[in-house]
């Protein structure tokens, strides 16, 4: 930029626009260091005095006999499971997309992306029936076997094998008598590590984040993940006040994983977001 | 392959047949009746239905455009800067709220616009004034929706815009300042044109997003007026989950799906029809 002074006026509305975006992390910051009467009666963009950090993690935590600790372990494990599965089937799918010819290839590959048109709230009705009739209603398998499979992610492992694993490698793996599974585990899985973690990145803040499946299909409070447990305690019958700190708390503690992932595999979600644009 | 047929064909072809029947008191059983059309027949003249379109379709063209908007400008401006902590702060600061679950921000939201905890109430009745109720009337309501969205979705338009500048080689900056070319004639003439697949990209998305909103909604509604038909999404949930009609909620979605694929395709063809007589 040629012209100093429009570039300092640049920074000055970047800097604007970081506080609006910023601001409702800051209050968080502020809020978790109040009880009920202090949110109510003092600014809320400014600390009260005394304290009630420590009674409000105490409050999260043993609140309906601490079933806040069952809400984040079920938000990791189903996370971690249905980002590993979705990962692998992706990956694996994503290989057979770019590495071989078969018969309606890029026709099959078009259905399948096509699919991300279809709003996710159009499949969990019947996803729930289906579900229901064999028996897994209720149950942890409900909430993760449906988001084994992402679309987006076939769509970026097909563009990262398509980039990262040469073609010439994988017929010299053939003719050295090297068989696709070994292909694929031995040499392939190592170059595209980077894809991977995208991908389960990706995946993982989606399950994590997805709020009408575990609604329609989980109607027990022990299998809640942690937003929907929140939106619970959110919800109090009308009249009585709902435990504002507790949920102000139990939403920072919800998010910080996924900030946490944002500022240090930052990379990871570049990636993603790069592959998809250009090739988009 | 055998995942993809189960967990997208299968229900689809699930609601489709689903949709096609009615429930129904047969001796005092509950049971499912076939109905043929029926149901799509209801859904046309179902009124909260209709209205929960008009609704996301004024939402749309309200909140689609600004936040398309913001997001190339921050795109432009962040694309001027020199990399260093400056850039990647504003990157991060601008990307952080996507990563957010809906329900959560709107909780958050709903409590910086609720009566009794927003801090703007607060510095109102500091000064004497009466707190405003922001969650009073379904046009207010769906304000702070849009702001919502907004706040989460523009940071990540804007990183899929900004990759997308990054991808265009520098000489061409450098070959247009050597023909005289100012800030603004680059930006007019060479980086709005080379962003145009990508805008198409997240004009898409952001179409079919906003026909699904569904948890800002279900999270605003233990702190203000939440009408059932706010959304397209919120009345299938309604029809569905409250009231247990799972044919009539398939129907509902099915037609939701296919109105959200026409406007979507509608409106790309419009763009592309645009880009080509440029």
């Amino acid at each position: 930029m040629t012209n100093k002074s429009a570039s300092i006026w640049l920074v000055v509305v970047m800097f604007i626009f970081s506080i609006y975006f910023l601001l409702p992390f800051y209050w968080i910051l502020v809020s978790v260091t109040k009880d009920n009467g202090q949110l109510n009666t003092t600014f809320g963009l400014w600390f009260a005095y005394p304290w009630h950090l420590l009674d409000n993690f105490h409050e999260v935590f043993t609140r309906n006999g601490g079933i806040f600790w069952r809400w984040l372990g079920n938000s990791f494990l189903y996370s971690t499971t249905a980002a590993t599965l979705a990962t692998l089937f992706a990956a694996m799918a994503g290989f057979a997309f770019s590495k071989y010819t078969f018969f309606g290839r890029s026709f099959l590959f078009t259905l399948i992306l096509g699919t991300i048109m279809i709003p996710a709230t159009a499949l969990a009705f019947p996803i729930f029936l289906l579900i229901q009739n064999v028996g897994l209603a209720n149950t942890i398998w409900a909430v993760i076997l449906p988001q084994t499979v992402s679309p987006f992610g076939l769509y970026l492992m097909r563009m990262f094998w398509d980039q990262s694993f040469p073609n010439e490698l994988m017929e010299a793996a053939k003719l050295d008598g090297a068989n696709d599974a070994t292909v694929f585990w031995r040499l392939g899985v190592p170059l595209i590590q980077g894809g991977l973690v995208t991908v389960f990145l990706f995946t993982f803040v989606a399950v994590w984040n997805n709020f009408f499946l575990p609604l329609i299909v989980l109607g027990n409070n022990n299998l809640f993940p942690l937003p929907l447990g929140l939106a619970g305690w959110a919800a109090t019958q009308t009249g009585s006040t709902p435990p504002y700190s507790a949920i102000i708390l139990g939403a920072l503690i919800g998010i910080l994983p996924l900030v946490l992932s944002l500022l240090f595999l930052g990379r990871y979600w570049q990636a993603g977001l790069t592959v998809g644009a250009t090739k988009g | 392959m055998v995942t993809f047929t189960v967990f997208f064909v299968a229900p689809v072809l699930y609601a489709i047949y689903l949709s096609l029947f009615i429930p129904q008191q047969v001796n005092g059983n509950l049971t499912q009746v076939f109905g043929g059309l029926q149901n799509y027949e209801w859904a046309l003249q179902d009124n909260q239905f209709l209205k929960s379109f008009i609704h996301i379709f004024f939402f749309g063209i309200i909140q689609i455009p600004i936040m398309l908007l913001l997001a190339t400008i921050l795109a432009l401006i962040l694309d001027q800067m020199v990399d260093g902590f400056l850039k990647r702060f504003f990157r991060t600061a601008f990307y952080l709220p996507y990563t957010i679950p809906s329900v959560i921000s709107g909780l958050l939201w709903g409590y910086l616009y609720s009566l009794n905890l927003s801090p703007l109430n607060y510095i109102i009745q500091q000064n004497g004034g009466q707190p405003i109720n922001f969650l009073a009337s379904t046009p207010m309501t769906l304000f702070v929706i849009g702001n919502i969205v907004t706040w989460t979705w523009v940071g990540y338009n804007m990183v899929v815009l900004f990759a997308s500048l990054q991808g265009v080689p520098r000489e061409l900056y450098d070959a247009a300042k050597v023909d005289g070319a100012t800030g603004w004639n680059v930006i007019r003439y060479i980086k709005l044109p080379l962003l145009r697949p990508a805008l198409f990209l997240t004009l898409l998305f952001s179409i079919i997003g906003t026909s699904q909103i569904f948890a800002e909604p279900f999270a605003l509604r233990s702190i203000g007026f939440v009408p059932n038909d706010i959304t397209p999404n919120a009345y299938l949930y309604a029809v569905g989950a409250q009231n247990g009609n799972y044919s009539y909620a398939a129907a509902l979605a099915l037609v939701l799906a296919a109105v959200t694929f026409i406007f979507s395709s509608f409106f790309l063809r419009i763009i592309a029809r645009n880009s080509n007589d440029q």
